[in-house]
């Protein structure tokens, strides 16, 4: 069968992907979307179902069909991990996910130069291969802005062009404006933490969401009903892709989404280019599509599993590996835990947004020195739910008990009862090194559904440099939980190696095409017509949640093809 | 087949020696009080039905074992609901009759090596010990102490029934533990309320506002959202 052709391929359409089709759909190029998943609808969203939803994980890749497997070290045995942090549905990531939505700081765009500045290049560890990005803050500024405004966020500015604003994030890079909406309500845990992190010197403020905290663009706002992390949104008031994005997409009628197809090659010829893709259609149909340009868009793992699948004669490491970075530098936030009891008071932590919901940004970044520390980069501390969800489950599934309370029985029981609806965590969400020989590749023994090679992570947090960062971080938590008049403040266990949450690397962009993968907009600098978009080309992570970051990426490079490419194909950079 | 059905004809298979609905809340509690010492048998486990339904998956004797087991990690009381006033064993038949099908042979297991660390070490299968000697058991799975267990490890086995315990405690009633909202009812959480409001998020109080509302009780979807 002839195969048939397209403008344009992206494969995986969430937090990039959507935002990539949409633009250029509207740009004027034919754009077929490859999802894995399937399209949901907002009313899909209605039932508030914990067991569903938060402990079956049900938006999420399942675990035995489409397993990822993990260890600790290049000897060890990789075992499916046991919980898949990422979406499997178009929105990808942003139907689920808790919509942290903010911009990295100044200095996360050059921790490298930064850190050798302030303090030596002997305070990197010598075995991280930290790098500075190939652009600045500055010029993502723009693509920000437009985020923020085209998806709907609602936060407080604490850096109006370099003017400090008490009450939002007064450690936040500077912004040409204010959020286009107001910061949702602060619940009681939130009000409690900005108290206590005051006492302290701290400079707390309510953490920008994209949810909407009012009416925006059509939309209707937040009703805090505390379903959100996990779930998808009952009203649409969660920015996702699924109600931003797509609808744009479909207006424009150059965007055709496939829904349940697996892409499994990338194609290319003896040119040096790519030609297309072909997928498995939800029948296991095997298709295979031209395109101008394909675009790679999914969660981190199939970026570079994509790319050395696609391995040919020409390209035998795999696409855009002539480097031999692919699949190296993976990094992922920490999430070590406190949990807090009060007496005196309901705090009811299940109401509301659930993740991150307000936070201290003193210790993140490079906000505060590092001296003596034995350790470089920080974390944002947030106070928030048990696992970064409200029910209950979430509750007697996440939360160790105090020490003295057993995990079971009538003790266990009747703390339950007491302190369910009086109990508060906070999270210090770590930015952690890259190190080189933290890596995704294929697995020679486990195989997914469509008997294609398991991505696999090599992977152990518990370096110097990270576990140094994390008793830091649990101290301040510690501080600020006894300051927040907490009867009990107690630690959540440290996870045993496993990365945590929102991964990046594997396919990091530079300015040396010997040293990077991709360039500062994301394409190949081995293949031109191949684009490698989202958090696998992050040089470094920030202590801050990925996804505003993707998205302005994702703005930053469909203007370069639109405004650039298309005129001239050839490299950007 | 529905779950309901399946459960339904469970239920009416047992149905002659099953008191009535009204006694589900009470019959878990009785035998705990009366075993309180420790050493007296446990009278609910094999005399007389608990009325908890089973027979998507468990037979009778593993039925009573878990059932028996759960009420060890979420024993009720008065005024705080347990396991079996959720009917946490019901939502464990049918999450193993279905969804976690592939996890009946791990419960098999289980339940076999059970039994036989406390034969071995009591000379009784766990439903017949005493509220302390089954705890004593429950500890010794717990810390991974108690022999006889292979594949599952008694860890993994205690691990697994815990957080099936928790799930049938917390999940909407729909999946079949929760029943009456027993477990919302013990911690306060007052379920899939789609709204709360600024007054609800500012309040130091327990919330009391609305009824407790499960999937079945979810109404349309509310059109206006908060300020």
């Amino acid at each position: 069968m002839a195969s048939e052709k397209t403008d344009v391929v992206i494969v995986g359409v969430g937090a990039a992907g959507g935002i990539l089709a949409a633009e250029l759909a509207k740009g004027g190029l034919k754009v077929v979307g490859l999802e894995r998943g399937p399209r949901l609808q907002t009313a899909d969203f209605m039932p508030h179902d914990e067991l569903r939803y938060f402990q079956r994980q049900d938006l999420r890749p399942n675990v035995k069909r489409q397993p990822v497997t993990w260890r600790a070290n290049a000897t060890a045995r990789a075992n499916p991990l046991p919980v898949l942090n990422y979406g499997n549905q178009a929105g990808g990531g942003t139907i689920h996910y808790g919509a942290v939505s903010w911009r990295f700081h100044e200095d996360d765009f050059r921790a490298r130069s930064h850190t050798i500045e302030r303090y030596s290049a002997a305070a990197i560890p010598e075995d991280s291969s930290l790098a500075d990005w190939p652009l600045s803050y500055a010029e993502l500024e723009p693509s920000y802005d437009r985020a923020e405004y085209d998806l709907g966020v609602s936060g407080k500015a604490g850096n109006m062009q370099g003017r400090k604003i008490d009450g939002g994030n007064v450690f936040e890079a500077p912004r040409r404006r204010e959020y286009p909406l107001p910061p949702l309500i602060v619940d009681q845990a939130g009000q409690l933490m900005d108290a206590a992190a005051r006492k302290l010197g701290q400079h707390p403020f309510p953490t920008p969401r994209a949810i909407l905290s009012q009416a925006y663009k059509g939309r209707t706002g937040c009703t805090y009903c505390g379903f959100c992390q996990g779930f998808g949104c009952h009203v649409g008031a969660k920015s996702s892709i699924l109600v931003t994005k797509l609808p744009e997409a479909d207006a424009t009628g150059n965007f055709d989404l496939r829904t349940g197809v697996m892409v499994y090659r990338v194609n290319s010829d003896n040119s040096g280019r790519v030609t297309g893709v072909s997928y498995y259609g939800p029948d296991g149909a095997d298709t295979t599509i031209e395109a101008d340009l394909v675009i790679l868009a999914p969660f981190i793992y199939d970026n570079t599993r994509l790319l050395l699948l696609s391995a040919t004669d020409r390209f035998q490491k795999g696409l855009a590996n002539s480097s031999g970075e692919v699949g190296k530098h993976l990094m992922a936030h920490m999430m070590p835990r406190i949990f807090m009891t009060f007496e005196d008071r309901y705090v009811n932590t299940y109401m509301g947004p659930s993740a991150q919901k307000h936070t201290v940004d003193d210790y993140d970044a490079d906000t505060f020195d590092h001296s003596g520390k034995g350790f470089i980069r920080g974390a944002q501390i947030s106070v928030d739910t048990d696992n970064l969800q409200g029910g209950p489950i979430g509750t007697a599934t996440g939360m160790n008990p105090p020490p003295g309370v057993p995990r079971w029985g009538s003790a266990y029981s009747e703390f339950l009862a007491k302190y369910f609806g009086r109990h508060a965590a906070m999270v210090a969400q770590t930015e952690n090194l890259p190190y080189a020989d933290q890596t995704i590749d294929l697995d020679p023994n486990v195989r997914d559904q469509w008997g294609l090679p398991a991505p696999r992570l090599t992977y152990d947090w518990r370096r110097p440099n990270e576990l140094a960062r994390v008793e830091f971080m649990m101290q301040r938590m510690e501080e600020i939980g006894r300051a927040m008049g907490a009867s009990r403040v107690w630690r959540a266990p440290l996870s045993p190696g496993i990365p945590g949450a929102h991964h990046e690397g594997g396919t990091r962009m530079g300015t040396d095409p010997h040293t990077s993968v991709v360039n500062r907009y994301g394409q190949s600098w081995d293949i031109p017509n191949l684009f490698i978009i989202g958090s696998s080309t992050f040089p470094s992570m920030s202590g801050h949640n990925p996804t505003l970051t993707i998205q302005a990426l994702s703005y930053w490079t469909a203007d370069a093809i639109l405004n650039r490419y298309v005129r001239t194909p050839g490299p950007l950079a | 087949m529905s779950k309901d059905s399946v459960t339904r004809r469970a239920f009416l298979m047992r149905a002659a020696a099953v008191a009535g609905a009204g006694s589900i809340a009470t019959a878990g509690v009785v035998p705990e009080a009366g075993a309180a010492g420790g050493q007296t048998p446990h009278k609910a486990a094999m005399a007389e039905p608990t009325g908890a339904k089973h027979g998507a998956f468990f037979n009778a004797g593993d039925a009573a074992t878990v059932e028996a087991f759960v009420e060890r990690l979420m024993p009720g009381a008065p005024g705080r609901p347990g396991a079996r006033d959720a009917a946490v064993l019901n939502y464990i038949d049918l999450a193993l009759a279905g969804p976690y099908a592939e996890q009946q042979y791990f419960y098999r297991r289980g339940l076999a090596a059970l039994n036989a660390y406390c034969r071995s070490t009591y000379g009784e299968a766990f439903v017949r010990l005493g509220a302390a000697r089954q705890d004593a058991v429950v500890a010794a799975l717990e810390s991974g102490k108690a022999s006889s267990f292979t594949w599952p490890t008694a860890q993994a086995f205690f691990n697994t029934l815990r957080t099936h315990t928790m799930e049938g405690m917390f999940a909407d009633p729909i999946y079949g533990g929760n029943k009456n909202f027993a477990g919302w009812r013990l911690v306060g959480f007052p379920g899939a309320q789609p709204v709360f409001t600024p007054g609800d998020m500012q309040s130091k109080q327990q919330f009391t506002r609305a009824p407790i509302i499960g999937l079945q009780q979810q109404g349309p979807m509310p059109r206006k959202g908060g300020k």
